[in-house]
Order: structure tokens, then sequence, then C-alpha cells
């Protein structure tokens, strides 16, 4: 996975292509809005990563080019500013995602992952530790054993794999699962997400209940995700 | 903003204004009040001392010259109708030239008439005692000189002259009155706009530092409301420079700060399990993520400033929703600390800044989690208030508690209850002013020393 970096801090621009190139991407590092449009005229990468607050034109600038030009390019924003506005302007101009500094490698990454997949054709097959899942045929394996799921189980299973590591609302679950002139309880959700616990316990992954709220999917052993 | 009391060395305009009214004023009613006197007795006074003299006049026919001799012809009921009034004594005496009297009162007093002859003239003096008015003629009775005196006592004409007096008096005491009563009511109303400009002032909230509407204004008061409102400007030009200065600062400090970060991220992983290095590299990291929050934290407590704070971003919100948008990073915080964080989320609308009000829940639940020990539990609630109440946010924990002494400290600045724990000291100062911002009361309930906090933070009902 190739990724343009564009961010006129020498030590930040290290830190951002070192970590990076530890998680398997491939970095080039521009420092000007002017070089990384320039560039940009030219080679097509997999992802942007854009720092607004440029020498020269402005990350803004670079991105409403890009789009100008007729790219898709997934981009996302660097900031260090919160103000609200930017935040809206750079999403309205056609960044993708934005980021505040000062953020962590692991948020990085997954935001990096979560433009290129979306930008990339969908494939069917999803792999997480043990389980597997065929989105096509909609079934699910632990160890290439297939598991017994209804329809509502596997539509919950599998919006709780998409949200891995993410806490979720019960009412986030039904609007997921949910087709149209159909009715989800409460407690109905409480019931399929029993029933998957018991289903998956023999795979990497586990449910655990945020009390009055929802549930998150884990990776045993491992909470932050 | 409160007056003081006036001391005495205080100018105040309306005494000003009404001591330079009032002592002219009542000066020119006693000189009016004079002149009146004076242009009231005089004719009264002139036309008692006529008819004095026309009881000399009367004397004057029955005086005679027989054989050389002066004689006055003056029968007693002549000389009662002479004498008779209700309320004086009334004398008189004839004399010749040279002084001897030839009939009515001998001991009357000496006479001074007039030089010219029948020019009768009047005077004040004394008889048995008793103040008198005196009317003098020298007249002619053939070729020799009569004198002819004739008084009484002043009782009538005290009587009248009273009269005038006393009237004269209550008259101008109650022009005078009703005079500092128009006087009074003209200062007081003519003051009323510096009053409502106090007033208007003194209701303000410490942060309003909004200009003076100088329109509706007096012409007089417009410049020292101008003087008012370059003032308010300075000031808050210099808040607002303040803030900004703090916000540029901080988020001048967000690039390095990342950089440092991701370098250290990508460090750590490198080094052996239990080296020194590793063990330095790891405090470096604590220290970065410390100074991390303190950036954010001096950021938030900027943006949440009261005098930055518009209305006009006020929009209608469900607290759940705001709490919901925080969750993830919160599962994650209480997860590594064990603690049970839990939530019972109800519909609760409130009109406030998105933004604003999530730092506020990020702030409350963080210092929750930060401050309660291994296995605690922290509890989100939200609900709308019955009966047309307002929304209530709530956060629970069973941590250690604040001690009574603390609970009135523990939002402000930089203060901090435990130095145990790595904390900004800013979380519940930017709780208590963006509460603020919105209109909401915060209600601490620890039982100082027991087990346990609640934050509740009450905001007002929203107007359908």
């Amino acid at each position: 996975m190739h990724v343009l970096l564009v961010e006129d801090d020498l030590i930040l621009a290290d830190g951002i292509s070192r970590v990076l190139r530890m998680h398997g991407m491939a970095v080039d590092i521009v420092a000007t809005g002017d070089s990384a449009d320039t560039l940009l005229q030219h080679t097509e990468m997999a992802v942007l990563v854009l720092d607004i607050g440029l020498p020269g034109i402005d990350g803004f600038e670079v991105v409403r080019r890009l789009r100008a030009r007729g790219n898709a390019m997934p981009v996302l924003l660097l900031t260090a500013r919160d103000a609200i506005s930017d935040r809206v302007r750079g999403l309205e101009i056609g960044a993708d995602d934005y980021l505040v500094k000062p953020f962590s490698t692991l948020e990085l990454v997954a935001r990096i992952r979560a433009l290129v997949r979306r930008s990339s054709p969908q494939s069917h097959e999803l792999q997480i530790g043990n389980l597997s899942l065929d989105q096509f045929s909609k079934r699910a394996y632990i160890d290439g054993k297939p598991l017994e799921l209804s329809v509502r189980e596997w539509a919950v299973l599998e919006y709780l794999i998409q949200q891995i590591g993410r806490v979720v609302s019960k009412t986030q679950i039904i609007e997921a699962i949910l087709t149209w002139n159909e009715e989800v309880s409460l407690n109905a959700v409480e019931v399929y997400v029993s029933r998957i616990r018991l289903k998956i316990a023999a795979s990497d992954l586990s449910i655990r209940t945020i009390r009055g709220f929802g549930y998150v999917l884990e990776k045993t052993g491992q909470h932050n995700a | 903003m409160s007056w003081k009391k006036p001391d005495s060395t205080m100018h105040s305009i309306r005494v000003t204004l009404l001591k330079w009214l009032i002592t002219p004023l009542v000066l020119i009613n006693l000189i009016g009040a004079a002149l009146t006197y004076g242009l009231a007795w005089i004719p009264a006074q002139t036309a008692f001392d006529q008819s004095l003299a026309d009881g000399v006049w009367a004397l004057v026919p029955r005086i005679k010259e027989l054989n050389g001799q002066l004689q006055v012809d003056l029968p007693s009921e002549a000389e009662q109708v002479l004498r008779v009034d209700h309320f004086d004594s009334m004398f008189f005496v004839v004399r010749t030239a040279d002084g001897k009297p030839i009939a009515g009162d001998h001991d009357f007093p000496l006479l001074q008439p007039s030089t010219e002859i029948d020019e009768p003239s009047a005077y004040d003096g004394y008889m048995r005692g008793e103040p008198i008015r005196i009317t003098a003629i020298r007249t002619l009775i053939g070729n020799k000189q009569v004198f002819i005196g004739a008084a009484e006592t002043l009782r009538k004409r005290e009587h009248i002259r009273n009269l005038i007096l006393s009237s004269l008096i209550v008259l101008e005491i109650l022009l005078t009155l009703i005079l500092i009563g128009i006087m009074w009511i003209a200062v007081t109303k003519g003051l009323l706009p510096l009053k409502k400009m106090q007033s208007d002032l003194g209701q303000r909230e410490h942060n309003d530092l909004s200009l003076l509407e100088s329109r509706k204004q007096p012409l007089e008061l417009q410049p020292v409301s101008a003087a008012l409102n370059d003032l308010l400007d300075k000031v808050r030009e210099s808040a607002a420079g303040q803030q900004n200065f703090l916000a540029d600062v901080a988020h001048q400090l967000r690039t390095p700060l990342a950089g440092i970060k991701l370098q250290l991220e990508w460090l750590q992983p490198k080094l052996q399990e239990g080296s020194e290095m590793a063990h330095s590299t790891r405090l470096m990291m604590s220290s970065t993520q410390k100074m991390i929050r303190q950036t954010n934290q001096l950021l938030a407590l900027a943006r949440a400033e009261p005098s930055r704070f518009e209305k006009k971003q006020l929009t209608r919100l469900e607290l759940g929703k705001l709490v919901e948008s925080s969750i993830q990073h919160f599962v994650t915080e209480s997860d590594k600390k064990g603690i049970d964080l839990g939530f019972d989320l109800r519909a609760a609308l409130i009109m406030g800044d998105p933004y604003l009000l999530s730092d506020m829940i990020d702030n409350l639940i963080d210092n929750a989690i930060r401050y309660s020990h291994v296995g605690a539990t922290v509890t989100v609630r939200c609900h709308t208030e019955p009966d047309g109440g307002g929304a209530v946010l709530t956060v629970e924990d069973s941590g250690p508690g604040i001690a009574l002494s603390d609970q009135e400290l523990v939002f402000s600045r930089f203060y901090r209850v435990s130095n145990k724990v790595h904390g900004s000291g800013l979380g519940l100062s930017i709780v208590r002013d963006i509460a603020n911002d919105h209109g909401a009361a915060i209600k601490l309930t620890s039982g100082g020393g027991r087990q346990g906090t609640i934050f509740a933070v009450h905001f007002p009902p929203v107007s359908h």
C-alpha cells in the first residue's frame, strides 16, 4: 500500500513514515503543498495523508485541486486546529476523514486502512483469528467448521465484526440489521447476542457487555483493539 | 458590580443640583415675602392713620376763641363718640402753642406736629405704658396756633399686621414646599437615565462585556457611554487576545507533540522488555501523554471561556447521543483500569453547543475514571425531570469521595485533590465554565469521606 504523506514538520513526518512502514506501508514524504500538487498530477497513490497548515498552498487547496482533476484518491487530513469550521470545511471540500494532532499510531493506521478498504472493491471473505466470514453466502466458520446461525444472528455477528473493537449500542445494532417493515426490540438484541456468544465461544473473539448501553466485540486477551 | 455607599467626600449630582436650586429659591421667596408684607402693611397703616386724623379734624370746629381765650366746646356725649372704639383705647388732647392743655387727656405725650399748618403728621409713641400711634396737627383758631393730637393703642393694627404676616408665612411655606417637590421630581427624572445605566451595568454577569446601547441614551450621557464602550472594547480585546494566545500556544504544541509520540511509539516495540532503555522510553511516553492531555485541556479551557461563548451556536441536542459519541474512548480507558463503566441514557433534550458539551462530558467521565480505584463502578445517566423540568446529566462513581472541605475547591483551576493521580487540574473548571455557558447548574454530592461521588448537571428546560 503506497501512502503519500504531506507534512512540513520534519520530525513528525519522519515519525509517521516510520510507524507506517512498520505496519507494512510504503511512504513518500513531501513538505509543501506545491510539491504535493505537482506530484499528484503524475502519480497515483493508495491514500493521501495531508497536513492542513502547509507552507505555500495549504492542505485544503491541495484537496480542492485533486478533486477538481476528478481524482477520487482517499484523503486523510491532519490538523493541529480543532476549530469546528476547519473540520467541516475539510470534509466539504472533499477530504474523506480527519485526525487531530497528536494522534496515536494505532489510530492513524486504523483510519488509513479503513479509507483504503472503503475505496477498494469489497472482498467477501473476512478472517479474524480462527473465525472466517463469507459475506456472499452469509456463513461463518471456526477453524473451518461451519456455525449454525439464524439470519438475524448472522446479521448481528457480521455487524459486530465490521465494528470490531468499537462500542456499539443496541439501537445501532437494531438499525444495522433491520430491513424495512420489521420490528426488533432491545430485548431481542440481547437474546441474539447471548446466543452468538455461546456459538463463538471456541473462537478468539468475545463479546463484552457495556452496562446499560451495548456491546463491544474484542479479540480475546486484547482489550484495546 | 456593586456600588459602595457614597462617603461624605463624594459629590452627588442630585444634592448639588438641589442645593443650587433650593438656596436661591428660598432667598427669592424671602425677599418676595418681605416686599409683599410691605405692600400689604403700608396702605393699611395709612388708612388707620387717616381715620385717626379724622378724629382730629372733628375737634377743630369745636375750638373757639372767646375773649382772647381758647375754649373747647366738647359735651360729654361728643367726647364719648370720639373715644369709642371696640378694640383700642382712644386718647386726644388740645394744647395751646405754649403747651397748655385746654381739653382732653392731660398726660398725652408731647405733640410733634408738622411745621406746616393743617398738615397732619403721624408717628409712634408711648402712653400709660402702652405703645400708641399718634396723629398731630397744628392749626390756627383766629390768629392763635393750636396743637391737636389724637392717639390710639395698636391692638387693631397689630391684629391686622399679624393676620398679614401669618397668611404670608403659610403661603410662602406652601409655595416653597411645592417648588422643592417639583425640583425633586425634575432632578430625579433628569437623573433617571443615569440610574438606568447603573442598574443595567449592575445586573451584568461578571463576563458580560457587551456594549452599552448609546442610541437610546440622552445626549448628555452619550459621551459617557461611548467612553465606557471604548473601555469594554479594550477589556474584551485583551480577554480575547489572552484566549487566542492560549489557543495558539496549545495548537502550536500539538505538531511537535505528535512527532515525539509517534517516534516513541516506533521506538518502544524495538526495545528489549525490562531494559533500562525501555524503562526510560516508557517514562518519556508517559510524560508526553501528560503534556498532550494538558495541551488539550488548555485548548478546551480556552474554548469554554464564557467571553468566547456565542449563544448563536446553540442547537437542539439529545444528551444521550453526545455521551454515545465519546463512549468508545471511555470504554477503552475504563477497561485499562478494570473499572465497570455503565450507562443509563434516557431522552434528555437540551439546547447547547455540541463541541463544548462533548468537552464537558469527556471531563466528567474522565474525572470519575481517573480518581476511582481498580474495580470501582462508574455510571453515566441522563434523563429529563418530570413536570416540565430540564435535562439532567449525572456521573456517579464508587471512588474515594470528595471531602467537604475540598468540594468547593475542586472547581478551581489547577486544584487537585490527590497528587497520586495525574490530572491536569483543569477538568472540573472546564466542566464548570461549560455548564455556566449553558445556564446549567452543577450539583456535587459526596458523603465527605464516605464512598462515592455524584456530579449532576441540571440544564434549563428547553422551550418547545
